[in-house]
């Protein structure tokens, strides 16, 4: 008796099994639907309605209402218009979505339009080309839109993509650590890199705390510290490692900072955000400006905070840029009149030409989303101070910044050459390589990696 | 036709019956396993990325370039390094394990075994984050030993290479070593009580009855056991990538960890160079088990 109940409970839970899997096959066929933002029936990642275009984009704080927002101002000229945005859990997502369409030969699972980091997309485009639409024609002007920023999404001359975060990198240091270390923010505004790693020397001896701090694993601070001299880690599409003095003086700083304990390289990305930064471990953070709704979630060092351009190798102010993303119209969308007309008109900017933009204002209001596009910059939603830096205006320094970040070399092995020069730097701390083998080591690899 | 099949043998019957309940399973075993690895192979002769992908020139410059490949020199190091200590560790303790509990007159049997078999039952992403957490600079581990005066500084075990290698064998053997022992309790099982009295009779203690009797007769689950931990070793993944990222300095990433890295992790996927290092771990997996087979073999 007891056999026959025991394994009655085993058939049950074997239907109930084949059953949650057979329901969690179409969920999955579904589940890009069952996010939409109003749930629409669409049955696919394309809409049949003309008026409506699907997207993709990941982040929930940040970059999808911007895309809520362009929604709300584009309805202003075209009521019917609706944008179904489809959220992906991370960036990379995005990426592997078109990497398998494009590998499979069948783009049809793409949506119109796709959020896409911006030092990945010229990689993309090069290697997989019917998985884009040019926007070259759109109707917007695209030299109010960032040269730096543009310089991305333009790809032989023909522009791509329509920008929505800029990355453009700020400075930003603890007001209340440098006191007790006897400085004020003036001490650290247009100081060299030596000059830093004296101030953050007396920071860490008087208050625990690192004055700057990176993933030591996806090492930014290479590519934004050469930005800001106006180098680049490439040179004609080659690694421009030994032989590039300015990057080898970077370097040398870099080991002399992790060394003075005023630089801590975090184990990882979440090593980073949620110890360095959340945990309170740091008195300065310097990556791209997408960086602050991390830092705001430490609510109890709000009004410390304050933001100045970068040190760089010669005193003068460094502007750099890290990181942002754009929107690109990918190879399945056939409403590519509407999509481009729908980017030229919000995120291109011709909104914010014809007097207040919602999409950029409250793109920034509601996701703290700082755009590239001068004309929208001039609104008062920019112009507000904010009580989390000390009631600094940084919205409109950080556009400000924007405007003098100079146009370097990009390659389809950034973040190649990242890891590459990430890995000789802790060769050197941790493995007793010498400066010049570790990036003779890095050269070599990347140029493997390359095919070179 | 119909003459034909009357005339069938009833062993010829039983047959034709076996293939048509074979065949399913084998057409879908060609089409998932199969076929995929003919592609993979021929994928593993080609260059470029994306719409560029071509037959290379040579048609070996994917195999040729991975002798060149320092980090997949340094990956493969580091496999062979969690292979050569990891494995012996957790076979001797799930076989010391299983020994134990295999006592007749040991109470709540149950309950230590499932003690034992229970991390087996985590998945591997969430056990590595655990890990991750537990051994982070601010972790619970570092609080302990500073509570208990042994370290005066927090230790970084996850962002230095010797401890971030030690700790994730650690958590291989605590995740694998009581899924290992579940085979020799079972192996164990199988030997006949009435050889142990033999022996004892024969006046043979502890050790020789388990070098002599037990060992031997638990030979097949111990190469069974070896082959399965050499295996997935040498494909360990979820460690590496969620432990440590492969980090500091690529000092712990693993072969599989490397392969996904150059596929999906940074961009547009060099597929035609992964195919090929997949192909090589897959050459070194079959290697290691025809060795082992050969030294396991009970025969003369």
């Amino acid at each position: 008796m007891k056999k026959k109940l025991l394994s009655l409970m085993l058939v049950g839970a074997m239907a109930a099994s084949m059953v949650a899997c057979g329901g969690s096959d179409t969920a999955a066929d579904t589940s890009s639907d069952a996010t939409t933002e109003d749930g629409a029936a669409a049955a696919d990642v394309q809409s049949a309605d003309e008026n409506t275009l699907t997207v993709y984009a990941w982040d929930e704080n940040f970059n999808i209402p911007a895309l809520k927002a362009a929604e709300k101002d584009y309805q202003e000229v075209n009521p019917d218009f609706k944008l179904e945005v489809i959220t992906q859990s991370q960036s990379s997502d995005v990426e592997q979505a078109i990497t398998l369409a494009a590998e499979a030969g069948d783009y049809s699972t793409l949506p119109d339009i796709v959020l896409f980091q911006d030092h990945y997309i010229q990689q993309y485009v090069t290697n997989y080309p019917d998985a884009w639409q040019d926007a070259d024609d759109a109707d917007c002007d695209w030299a109010g839109l960032g040269a730096e920023k543009l310089s991305y999404s333009t790809i032989d001359g023909k522009h791509y993509g329509f920008p929505v975060d800029a990355g453009t990198a700020i400075f930003a240091y603890r007001t209340d650590l440098l006191e007790q270390a006897g400085y004020t923010i003036d001490d650290v505004k247009g100081i060299t890199w030596d000059q830093f790693d004296e101030i953050g020397k007396k920071v860490y001896d008087a208050t625990g705390k690192y004055l700057l701090c990176m993933d030591g694993d996806g090492n930014d601070l290479f590519y934004m510290m050469l930005q800001e001299e106006g180098v680049s880690q490439f040179k004609d599409g080659k690694p421009y490692i030994t032989e590039n003095e300015t990057l080898v003086k970077v370097f040398d700083v870099l080991v002399k900072l992790a060394q003075d304990n005023v630089l801590y390289l975090a184990n990882d990305w979440s090593d980073y955000t949620d110890q360095a930064i959340q945990g309170d471990m740091v008195a300065g953070v310097f990556n791209g400006n997408w960086i602050i709704p991390t830092m705001k979630q430490v609510a109890d060092n709000s009004g410390k905070w304050e933001i100045v351009p970068a040190p760089t190798l010669t005193g003068k102010p460094g502007y750099a840029s890290n990181g942002g993303s754009s929107l690109y119209i990918t190879g399945n969308c056939t409403k590519t009149d509407l999509a481009k007309d729908f980017l030229a008109y919000t995120f291109g900017g011709r909104s914010a030409e014809d007097g207040q933009s919602i999409t950029y204002d409250e793109a920034l209001l509601n996701g703290g989303v700082i755009g590239t596009c001068a004309a929208a910059a001039e609104s008062d939603v920019y112009q507000q101070g904010v009580d989390f830096f000390n009631g600094q205006a940084i919205y409109a320094d950080i556009v400000d910044y924007t405007q003098n970040v100079p146009t370097v070399e990009q390659s389809d092995y950034h973040y190649a050459c990242r890891t590459q020069l990430a890995t000789a730097l802790q060769n050197v701390l941790q493995n007793g390589y010498d400066s010049k083998q570790a990036l003779e080591e890095a050269e070599s690899n990347l140029k493997f990696e390359m095919g070179l | 036709m119909e003459k034909k099949r009357r005339g069938m043998t009833l062993a010829n019957k039983q047959l034709a019956a076996g293939w048509l309940f074979l065949t399913p399973a084998t057409i879908l075993i060609f089409i998932m396993s199969f076929y995929p690895i003919v592609m993979a192979f021929i994928t593993s002769l080609k260059t470029g990325k994306g719409v560029n992908i071509k037959f290379a020139d040579p048609l070996t410059y994917n195999y040729s370039r991975m002798l060149q490949d320092v980090i997949f020199k340094t990956s493969m190091k580091n496999t062979f390094l969690y292979l050569i200590v990891e494995v012996p560790i957790m076979l001797i303790f799930a076989i010391l394990l299983a020994q134990l509990l295999n006592n007749k007159d040991l109470k709540f049997k149950g309950l230590f075994r499932t003690c034992i078999f229970l991390p087996c039952a985590t998945s591997l992403v969430s056990y590595s984050l655990i890990f991750k957490s537990m051994f982070a600079t601010q972790g619970l581990i570092n609080s302990i030993l500073m509570k208990l005066g042994f370290i005066s500084e927090n230790i970084n075990f996850l962002g230095t290479a010797s401890t971030a290698r030690f700790v994730i064998i650690i958590a291989l053997i605590w995740r694998w070593t009581g899924y290992n022992m579940v085979f020799y309790l079972a192996g164990l099982q199988n030997i006949e009580y009435s050889v142990y009295e033999a022996a004892k009779i024969d006046g043979a203690n502890g050790w020789k009855t388990f070098w002599n009797i037990t060992v031997p007769l638990l030979k097949p689950t111990i190469v069974m056991t070896a082959i399965m931990s050499i295996n997935g070793t040498l494909q360990l993944f979820d460690e590496s990538m969620n432990l440590t990222s492969g980090g500091p300095a690529n000092q712990t990433i693993t072969m599989s960890h490397y392969i996904y890295n150059q596929a999906f992790g940074q961009g547009v996927g060099n597929f035609g160079y992964t195919s090929a290092m997949s192909f090589v771990v897959f050459i070194l997996v079959a290697i290691l088990a025809f060795i082992n087979l050969k030294v396991g073999d009970t025969r003369d």
